[in-house]
């Protein structure tokens, strides 16, 4: 690989590099819960007194870029979804206006029988109106070989 | 208020299981709820196209079944992080299940840890998580 993890992490590590702003609308946030079979009224009753979001609702959510625009190149074929973590930390409700700001929040490599594999982890964080963060998305990449 | 008790969850003790609803129309339905209109969630044609045996659950929609196990085994409860991988397609119009066991609990934050998989008829895991719940 021509540039290192500890190389890209120290480059790209932290810095924001998307940010988008979405709306969580009510029938989304239900339909979503219901077609999980979701049974708790807090996720599915458009009356209950504490209506939120589900728990990972967020995670359906893209930024406008995956990646930093200047990372290098690599060959797209050849990267894994490897997981997709999401931590609650307030509801959100039916109507917020989100924001969402993207950066890498960990790059490490591995090697195993198969070869090198570079680690990348996509986090996004997610404000509502009043700047409280509400949910953080953290989406594994995994790019077999590395990068050229 | 959650349903069950920090003090009544056993370590080791397993979640009720729950087949899920992965038919085509609930899977569809998921997919305009979300906006993840790619043709090998909603089509089995289209899936087979791209090299699929036919059209797959999104892993988000995956990680949804899974909180809903949860919150079934204890309504009301709070679910503060979970984190799933995708390790095999889960087919649409298949018959998944999905599993749970409490794997640890801590008395200070009064939190439990729970290994999530949903298995297919074959009892293959497609996917497999962690939760930490507040109860």
């Amino acid at each position: 690989m021509g540039i290192t993890a500890e190389e890209l992490k120290s480059r790209y590590g932290g810095m924001v590099f998307d940010s988008v702003q979405v709306e969580a609308t009510l029938e989304s946030m239900l339909e979503f819960a219901r077609a999980c079979g979701e049974t708790d009224p807090r996720y599915t009753d458009a009356g209950h007194p504490d209506l939120q979001a589900p728990v990972n609702f967020a995670a359906k959510y893209h930024g406008a870029r995956m990646l930093p625009d200047d990372f290098p190149e690599f060959d797209r074929r050849m990267m894994i979804d490897a997981g997709k973590a999401v931590e609650w930390i307030a509801p959100i409700r039916p109507g917020d206006e989100l924001t969402a700001n993207s950066h890498l929040h960990d790059i490490y490599e591995k090697t195993g029988r198969s070869g090198s594999m570079l680690f990348l982890v996509h986090r996004m964080e997610f404000s509502n109106a009043r700047g409280e963060l509400t949910s953080r998305v953290d989406w594994r990449l995994i790019i077999r070989g590395g990068l050229a | 208020m959650t349903s069950r008790s920090y003090q009544e969850v056993e370590f080791g003790e397993d979640l009720p299981e729950v087949e899920v609803d992965v038919s085509l129309s609930n899977v569809t339905r998921f997919c305009h709820a979300t906006g993840m209109l790619a043709g090998r969630f909603m089509n089995h044609e289209e899936a087979r196209e791209e090299g699929l045996p036919q059209a797959i659950v999104p892993g988000i929609m995956s990680q949804g079944l899974l909180v809903s196990l949860v919150h079934r085994w204890a309504p009301g409860c709070g679910i503060r992080k979970i984190d799933t991988v995708f390790r095999a397609p889960v087919l649409v119009d298949s018959a998944p299940r999905c599993c749970g066991v409490v794997t640890d609990k801590d008395d200070d934050s009064r939190t439990v840890e729970l290994d999530l998989t949903i298995v297919n008829e074959q009892g293959e895991t497609r996917v497999l998580g962690t939760a930490t719940v507040v109860l």
